[in-house]
């Protein structure tokens, strides 16, 4: 029964180390898919991407009005420009959380997390 | 519009905050790129001459400002080093004074233990608000380790602000700011009959949070911040530095137990002094 318990707890040792890495990529991704530009602030995710697409896709590609994280209204004259950079910053990220996270899931002891 | 960092640095007996400022420096100058100018005393001074580092803070620092040391005597705080417990003053009282101190236009003030290891403030610099300051404090274990008084500043008091990097512009509202900031601390003790906090130790934090609390007509605002304090606690030990990793040791649930974890390109406040002072030569070569 020991051997067994020492088991679980070296586990549940290895379990929280994976979480709070996982915890930290996410949170290293989210500071990497923050853009300031023109005195706002924008949190690039999906709703922004298809928000900005969809403008261009209606030929308003030039001052257009868009809302910060905080609710500023920012203008922005050139909407490709900035669709360009936020699809760029969003493909660059989401690339490196997937191959961090891939290497923190097949590290399979707090031994090899520590090395990713 | 000049750009540059404030760090500020007043040793005592038992932390060399001046070595320290000069990693933070070299740090945030390279993921920054902007200059970087120290605020420090005539005895941290004479101590930076003693132990032959004067070349090296003149030049890692674009400007060093000397002034008054401040008189922080009775403000002795605990610094853990993981399990171990040291008293020794705390020198900060005198952030309020970076309005009249800082010679640029936009100023990022940041703590001498805050290790700037990406790019993600220089996202601020151009944002449309004269006062940025972080306003959630992120433990690195997660939310089972930040209690009311990490949000708050008293039980009753009003959500607190962490100092620990602000960002603004010089201008009249922000001279407001920081005179209100100067007063809190001169009627600290009346300050925390109104706002019911534990006055035992000057924190800009709390400082801070009033004077914000103040200028905006004693209400809550929703209004631009700078993005939370990633920040492992002085219990949490900082063990080695591996090619752009820093390990630490987490203290479970603020115990004696401890969980091991890395960090990598993620600006991280490293709490622990003397753990940075033990892997000084490593992080430096993260400069």
């Amino acid at each position: 029964m020991q051997e067994q318990l020492d088991k679980a707890l070296e586990f549940a040792n290895y379990r929280q180390s994976f979480a709070i890495q996982r915890k930290t990529l996410k949170e290293k991704i989210d500071a990497d898919l923050t853009y300031g530009v023109n005195g706002g602030i924008f949190k690039i995710d999906r709703s922004l991407l298809n928000f900005v697409e969809m403008l261009i896709f209606k030929s308003r590609k030039e001052n257009v009005v868009l809302l910060d994280m905080n609710e500023n209204p920012i203008l922005i004259d050139d909407l490709t420009k900035f669709r360009d950079e936020v699809f760029d910053r969003y493909f660059s990220a989401t690339f490196t959380y997937l191959e961090e996270y891939q290497k923190i899931k097949k590290a399979r002891s707090v031994e090899t997390l520590l090395e990713v | 519009m000049s750009k540059g960092i404030i760090i500020f640095a007043h040793n005592n007996r038992q932390i060399d905050y001046i070595r320290m400022s000069i990693l933070a420096a070299k740090l945030a100058n390279k993921n920054l790129q902007v200059p970087v100018s120290l605020i420090t005393d005539p005895s941290t001074i004479d101590w930076m001459k003693e132990s032959n580092i004067e070349k090296t803070v003149t030049e890692t620092f674009d400007n060093i400002i000397i002034t008054q040391r401040p008189d922080d005597t009775n403000n002795i705080r605990n610094y853990d080093d993981g399990k171990y417990r040291v008293h020794a003053p705390f020198n900060n009282g005198n952030r309020c004074s970076i309005w009249d101190l800082t010679p640029y236009t936009r100023t990022l003030m940041i703590d001498a233990d805050y290790l700037t290891l990406t790019d993600t403030l220089s996202n601020y610099w151009d944002i449309d608000s004269d006062l940025l300051v972080s306003s959630k404090y992120n433990d690195i274990q997660g939310s089972e380790r930040i209690g009311y008084l990490d949000t708050h500043i008293s039980e009753t008091g009003v959500e607190m602000l962490w100092a620990t990097t602000v960002m603004f512009t010089k201008n009249e509202t922000t001279k407001m700011f920081f005179d209100l900031v100067a007063h809190v601390r001169e009627k600290y003790k009346m300050y925390s009959d109104i706002y019911r906090f534990n006055p035992i130790i000057f924190r800009n934090d709390i400082a801070f949070s009033i004077a914000r609390h103040i200028m905006n007509g004693y209400q809550k605002i929703e209004e631009p911040n700078l993005p939370d304090i990633f920040s492992t606690i002085d219990k949490d030990v900082l063990v080695d530095v591996n090619n752009s990793r820093l390990k630490f040791l987490i203290a479970q649930n603020n115990s004696d137990d401890y969980i091991a974890t890395t960090v990598s390109n993620k600006d991280v406040h490293v709490m622990n002094k003397f753990s940075i002072m033990r892997n000084y030569d490593r992080l430096m070569e993260l400069t």
